[in-house]
């Protein structure tokens, strides 16, 4: 066979913002987040499935933290094996098990909080995605450190996400795509619910595939069709095309989306009106040849 | 038939070509020649096509005059004068004055524009196809087409213009190739260019070529009387007085003088210690240079060709004194001056000098101030040697501290489009929940974790996936299997292209007219707009009617229209508004 041995990292990155899938529940959306987690559970077994050396990854992107779902450091492990009673590979089973109940703490440890609290405060309605991306990406430099010779690791991550994007988090965000880019990884998207900007870009330079999906409930076919194969036999494939991706930049003094806007020379900074005086770093702009014009006019 | 308006300038009977005699008629624009028995013109050239004139040389028993056309083709002319060789020779002089008179008037006329004009046609094929659009159809005239062309027809001759000044050859003189006539004379070809670079070189002669030309002597006699001075007179031991070139000489002198005053303090370069000889001639090391003051016709001869040499760098670097050039320049003809002027009046100056030099000390005549500003100017010579700028590190500049007063705006990215997600009747009331709630909930359902691995596919919805995903569903659009550029043929392409061409350059006219500041811009946009409309009626029209029999499935002329439009939108906004203003 091959000398090269290639072993296919996926990592998926799971968005549990517990207030967003608890929204969507009390609106009776036939998404949950737990049929939301069955349908992973089987992407990733489908994908350690397609050959023993796939290797697979799936991260929590919470509200406040991003955690490991699987694989749970070692010491964990020990307590946690139980064999299937159905004859299961155990693998599938671990996976299975160990999503399910590390989602369940993380929710608990959410509602504990909520208990906690005399004051409900407002939980941010964002995750922490690029937080999770890290994560990933470290965790495939740690993987690909720890390869043995002859062995390569190409790794893919594939975020699926529900809450709206976080601006703040944009510098972050970019920021691991961009090393992704670097490093060769590809970075999919499943979006459940609203276009996401930041996702779209982060796909399109990493050359993924970014899909909203508009049947939430067939997300495991989604799932499976279009993100279980790797990228190099996806161009063998009839897949969704690539969509124009929207790389406009914001303003910053109302973080809209602007076509056409004025930067400052000095700092970069973005507006999508003109002022004489830049508020980002106070360089004063002394002459503006339009505006003279339509002076000389207005006396003409 | 001549047009009986035309000029005749000349008529020169007795004239053969191709063997047949005629008669040769010199006209306002064009020469023609006619045969013996005739009344029509056989042959007739327009002197915008001549390129040049060849006549036979004198030596030749044949007395011809050639004509060499633009297109490389060429023409030959007998003089056959029966009254013999030296009325031919006189009928061709006529001819070739004549002809060296009009050909210039006519020919700057057709290289600056037409010739321009077609090698911008000729090298570039998307002109030339928007001038077979647009000028030819009548669309907009040839005027308004070249107008915006402007920058590459005057590009070739701004070029030259502006590039470097052209310097004068040090052999101009030497290159004249004087043609003896038989006799004892002489005979010089003076070209525009060689008188050019005379008077360049010597302004003296221009000034007494204004001076003495048009009344006190003729153009060649002054030329003959300055070939008889500057080459037989070189030695200029015997200036005659009556001589208009006497004052030019005269002012050589001057010139040199100021020449020797003027150089040689270069303290790096020691004239004086200087030897024409060999260092290693047969290694002696001490020669007495003996020939210093060997042969007075010699050293005059020397003078002049140092001064001829100052002169014609001077005439390059003319009024740029930039400080190398001129240095090195004065370096290299002042030294054979220096070496072998031991005696002129001017000895203070020259010893002042050598002084400067440094290395030989004079006794006599040094003043305080010479060694005062000795060591001053040769430390700044050396200090000009050993520094270069452009090699030094530059005083390294604080630059101006950047303030920056909101750090995280570089940080954040835009708002999430809230209105994108509003087709989800869902999303916008999920915002009624409270976050409580909605943990609570989650908590709940995370709890009641049943196993529903075998209920997961939900066959209906799988149905609709399964058509969403396949090609022609919902999320394959734009996937279709041939691709636009397939779909369309390359001479349909090529015709919307050159449609394109087309109407971008009709816009260009258009929008150019913006502001409408002027009077003659007012009726340009009048006209444009006429155009445009013009365009859309008799191109753009029938190219969609063509199009639409192919059933495209995109609109490809949509874009030219929107294009249309929003020129007609800004015409009539225009038109409202100075209808508004008058009234």
């Amino acid at each position: 066979m091959e000398d090269k041995q290639n072993n296919s990292l996926l990592i998926i990155i799971l968005d549990t913002n517990p207030v967003w899938w608890g929204r969507k529940q009390l609106a009776n959306d036939q998404l949950t987040l737990s049929h939301c987690v069955d349908c992973v559970t089987v992407l990733a077994d489908s994908h350690l499935m397609l050959t023993h050396k796939n290797k697979l990854a799936v991260i929590a992107a919470h509200t406040d933290h991003s955690v490991f779902l699987y694989p749970r450091p070692q010491s964990e492990k020990s307590m946690a094996v139980k064999l299937p009673d159905d004859g299961q590979y155990e693998v599938f089973s671990q996976v299975e098990g160990q999503l399910r109940s590390q989602i369940q703490r993380l929710i608990a440890a959410d509602k504990v909080k909520i208990d906690d609290m005399y004051e409900v405060a407002e939980q941010p309605s964002d995750s922490l995605v690029a937080g999770a991306i890290s994560m990933a990406l470290c965790y495939t430099h740690r993987l690909e450190k720890e390869c043995p010779i002859g062995e390569t690791l190409s790794t893919r991550i594939l975020i699926i996400k529900g809450s709206n994007d976080c601006p703040s988090q944009y510098m972050n965000f970019m920021n691991a795509v961009f090393t992704a880019q670097k490093l060769n990884i590809v970075i999919d998207a499943c979006v459940l619910d609203s276009d996401s900007g930041l996702l779209q870009q982060a796909c399109d330079i990493t050359n993924g595939i970014y899909l909203k999906i508009p049947q939430p409930l067939g997300l495991l076919q989604y799932l499976t069709w279009v993100f279980l194969p790797d990228p190099n036999t996806r161009s063998k494939m009839a897949l969704p095309p690539r969509a124009q991706v929207d790389y406009r930049a914001a303003c910053f003094c109302h973080r809209h989306l602007i076509d056409i806007g004025y930067v400052c020379s000095v700092c970069l900074s973005i507006y999508c009106t003109f002022s004489p005086i830049c508020s980002t770093c106070q360089t004063t702009f002394k002459i503006v040849g339009p505006q003279k014009l339509m002076k000389k006019k207005k006396k003409l | 038939m001549s047009k009986s308006s035309e000029e005749v300038l000349l008529i020169v009977k007795n004239v053969k070509n191709k063997k047949t005699d005629g008669t040769l008629y010199m006209m306002g624009e064009r020469m023609a020649w006619m045969l013996e028995s005739k009344h029509v013109f056989n042959i007739s050239y327009m002197y915008a096509d001549i390129k040049t004139q060849k006549i036979s040389p004198d030596t030749k028993e044949k007395v011809q005059l050639q004509v060499i056309l633009h297109d490389g083709s060429a023409n030959t002319f007998l003089f056959n004068n029966p009254k013999g060789r030296k009325c031919q020779l006189q009928d061709r002089e006529s001819i070739k004055e004549l002809l060296q008179q009009l050909l210039p008037k006519f020919k700057r006329k057709i290289s600056s524009e037409l010739e321009e004009k077609n090698r911008v046609l000729q090298q570039d094929p998307e002109s030339f196809q928007l001038y077979k659009d647009l000028v030819v159809s009548g669309v907009i005239s040839p005027e308004e087409f070249w107008a915006s062309r402007a920058h590459m027809l005057s590009s070739s001759s701004n070029k030259l213009a502006a590039g470097q000044n052209v310097g004068v050859s040090p052999a101009f003189l030497a290159d004249i190739k004087p043609q003896t006539d038989g006799a004892n004379g002489l005979k010089y070809n003076l070209t525009a260019d060689i008188i050019q670079s005379i008077f360049k070189t010597y302004p003296m002669v221009k000034k007494k070529h204004a001076e003495a030309v048009p009344h006190l002597v003729s153009e060649s006699e002054f030329w003959t009387r300055f070939f008889q001075s500057h080459y037989f007179h070189r030695d200029r031991q015997a200036l005659a007085s009556k001589d208009i070139f006497t004052e030019c000489a005269k002012n050589d002198e001057e010139v040199m003088k100021e020449e020797i005053s003027k150089n040689v303090n270069d303290p790096l370069v020691d004239l004086t210690q200087i030897k024409d000889q060999n260092i290693d001639d047969e290694y002696r090391g001490m020669v007495d240079d003996t020939r210093s003051s060997n042969n007075i016709a010699n050293q005059s001869m020397i003078r002049r060709f140092n001064q001829h040499s100052t002169m014609v760098l001077r005439a390059g670097c003319s009024i740029s004194t930039t400080l190398p050039s001129t240095s090195t320049s004065e370096d290299g003809s002042s030294l054979p001056k220096e070496v072998l002027k031991p005696d002129n009046g001017r000895k203070s100056k020259s010893t002042n000098g050598s002084q400067i030099n440094g290395m030989t000390p004079l006794p006599n005549e040094t003043s305080c101030s010479n060694y005062l500003e000795e060591p001053l100017r040769k430390k700044r010579k050396i200090k000009e040697k050993l520094v270069y700028e452009d090699l030094d590190n530059g005083p390294t500049q604080e630059g101006v501290t950047l303030r920056l007063t909101h750090m995280d705006r570089y940080l954040h990215g835009p708002t999430p489009a809230t209105s994108s997600s509003s087709h989800m009747d869902s999303s916008v009331s999920m915002g009624e929940f409270s976050t409580e709630d909605a943990i609570q909930t989650l908590a709940y359902n995370v709890g009641s974790w049943g196993t529903s691995r075998h209920k997961l596919p939900v066959r209906s919805y799988a149905l609709s996936v399964l058509g969403e995903l396949s090609p022609g569903g919902a999320l394959m659009s734009g996937t279709s299997l041939q691709k636009l550029h397939q779909q369309v043929t390359p001479a349909t392409r090529d015709e919307i292209k050159q449609n394109y061409n087309a109407m971008c350059e009709l816009l260009r006219h258009f929008w150019a007219c913006f502001p409408v500041s002027s009077k003659a811009l007012e009726d340009k946009v009048l006209k444009m707009r006429v155009t445009l409309e013009r365009f859309e009626m008799s191109k753009l029209m029938p190219l969609k009617e063509k199009l639409e029999q192919y059933h495209y499935a995109m609109n490809l002329t949509g874009h030219l229209e929107e294009m249309l439009r929003a020129a007609y939108i800004k015409f009539d906004m225009w038109q409202a508004k100075r209808s508004a203003r008058r009234t």
